[in-house]
């Protein structure tokens, strides 16, 4: 989970990472929404294979892609399966396993699925917006967007230390390994009891640090959020225009079903 | 939607051939996050609905705490950040053979109080689902309700009561942990189960999933209650007084 845990390829200059972060955020909402609110799987499988194909064409690795797919995944099988053979409705096939009877029906399929393709157009969106928008963009967009200003201080600050303090977990994690820290439950639970307080201490530690080199750079109770560029008629256009087409798409084929 | 009842005598077969292929292929257990696409519109804002007061009440509570103690913003923000680092740690679940990772919010609770838990769990699972695929933004207030109000006023409400009759810090925090485990995940199974139940009866729908969760999050639980105790016998043997003073304005800063 720590090497999944990066902004790497947002940083990365691309066709998308030059769109303006608050055009991407609407289109994004917009896009999530239209595939919570269809009807029809097709629509969110269409969104799933444009994003993929998208996020593929940036060149972002296959498989970092896949690994990001595999949490959302599990809990999709889960309710799937739970949603074909729970649900009541004309049976399509049965198979019988020891004293039970495996029905599933066809509602129960046609709701699994739907559910399952929701999922997948919606994390897709996510993913892409995530694979070409660096974090402090997204922030400093909700700003403009009016979230509250300590929600986002408080955001921009575990964002940028959530790493140095993940360097500093996996190097304790390995240092606690090669000494045969994890050899064992009682061991690894006392080992990693050690790092989690050494983390929240050293945080503490950290903030103090923190706090007064922002006291030194002018730091008066909030952060400065600079004023954003203008949105350019061509971002507010390319918006409109996606939305647009993305309604078109919601009536046309999302609410057949 | 009838209820015809079929719900009631397809449950244990469902929940068979479920954990079956769950405990055949297990993924990776990250299920307190629900995923993005998984609620429908109207349920989605409910929750998000519900959890609006409590950001608001941890917002304001920073706010009036920023005050008294200028420093206050980075301290939330940095302990946030551990609490986030913690629970991206994975921790192997055995009766599932699979892998997963405590949330943190029993912890979180203990150090700086559940309404500030709550505004660090809504940042943390905003980060999650961005950058880990966990839970999602139409999501995110029922993650929020699960997570961050459940896990952290059960977690915080634990700890005071244990301490409160006498109980040591360190097995008080094993309680924090384990309730606010079972809390999240007792809270993400009605969510689910109140979304999803179909035909079925929410009731035996709620039954299924939380069965269903059952393989990973008893052992979890126990484990991040484990967790939680240790780092706190931790911080007390090597900062005594550390929790007590982060909850307090101006504490925190020796």
């Amino acid at each position: 989970m720590f090497s999944l845990f990066s902004d790497f390829f947002a940083c990365r200059d691309n066709l998308l990472s030059r769109v303006d972060p608050r055009a991407k955020l609407v289109v994004a909402t917009a896009m999530i929404l239209c595939v919570i609110l269809s009807t029809n799987p097709a629509l969110p499988f269409l969104v799933f294979l444009t994003c993929v194909a998208a996020t593929l064409a940036l060149r972002i690795p296959a498989r970092l892609v896949a690994l990001r797919l595999v949490a959302p995944m599990g809990i999709v099988v889960a309710l799937a399966l739970l949603q074909s053979f729970m649900a009541g409705g004309t049976p399509v096939c049965t198979i019988p396993i020891g004293p039970w009877r495996f029905t599933a029906t066809h509602e129960g399929i046609r709701t699994a699925v739907l559910t399952a393709s929701r999922v997948c157009g919606a994390v897709s969106v996510v993913l892409l917006l995530s694979l070409v928008t660096p974090a402090h963009r997204i922030f400093h967009s909700l700003r403009w967007f009016r979230v509250p200003q300590g929600w986002v201080e408080i955001a921009m600050l575990m964002y940028r230390y959530t790493f140095q303090l993940l360097d500093l977990t996996a190097d304790l994690t390995a240092a606690q390994q090669l000494r045969m820290g994890y050899a064992g439950v009682r061991r690894s639970l006392a080992s990693m009891g050690t790092v989690c307080g050494t983390v929240i201490i050293r945080s503490v530690d950290q903030a103090v640090h923190t706090h007064e080199a922002m006291v030194l750079r002018g730091y008066q109770r909030e952060i400065p959020f600079g004023p954003m560029p203008p949105v350019t008629a061509c971002a507010c256009g390319g918006t409109a225009l996606t939305v647009a087409a993305l309604l078109l798409l919601y009536v046309a084929i999302g609410r057949v079903g | 939607m009838n209820h015809d009842g079929l719900g009631t005598t397809r449950l244990g077969p469902a929940l068979f051939a479920t954990a079956a292929l769950l405990l055949c292929c297990p993924p990776t257990a990250s299920a307190m996050h629900i995923s993005e696409g998984i609620l429908p519109a109207p349920w989605a804002g409910l929750w998000f609905a519900l959890s609006v007061p409590f950001l608001i009440w941890g917002l304001r509570d920073l706010r009036v705490r920023s005050e008294k103690e200028p420093m206050f913003k980075s301290l939330v923000g940095l302990v946030g950040a551990a609490v986030f680092v913690i629970s991206c740690m994975p921790i192997p679940v055995p009766t599932a053979g699979t892998c997963s990772h405590p949330c943190g919010t029993g912890m979180a609770a203990i150090l700086i109080g559940p309404s500030l838990t709550v505004v660090i769990t809504s940042i943390a699972l905003l980060l999650q689902a961005l950058f880990l695929a966990h839970g999602g933004l139409t999501t995110l207030g029922a993650d929020i309700v699960s997570m961050g109000v459940a896990g952290a006023f059960v977690g915080y409400g634990v700890f005071r009561l244990a301490t409160a009759l006498g109980v040591p810090r360190w097995p008080a925090a094993f309680l924090a942990g384990l309730l606010s485990d079972w809390a999240t995940y007792a809270v993400t199974s009605f969510e689910l189960a109140s979304a999803l139940h179909g035909s079925a009866s929410v009731g035996h729908t709620f039954v299924a999933v939380a069965i269903l969760f059952c393989p990973t999050q008893i052992p979890l639980g126990i484990l991040e209650g484990l967790i939680t105790a240790a780092a706190c016998r931790f911080i007390e043997t090597r900062r005594p007084g550390l929790i007590a003073s982060l909850k307090q304005p101006g504490g925190g800063a020796a």
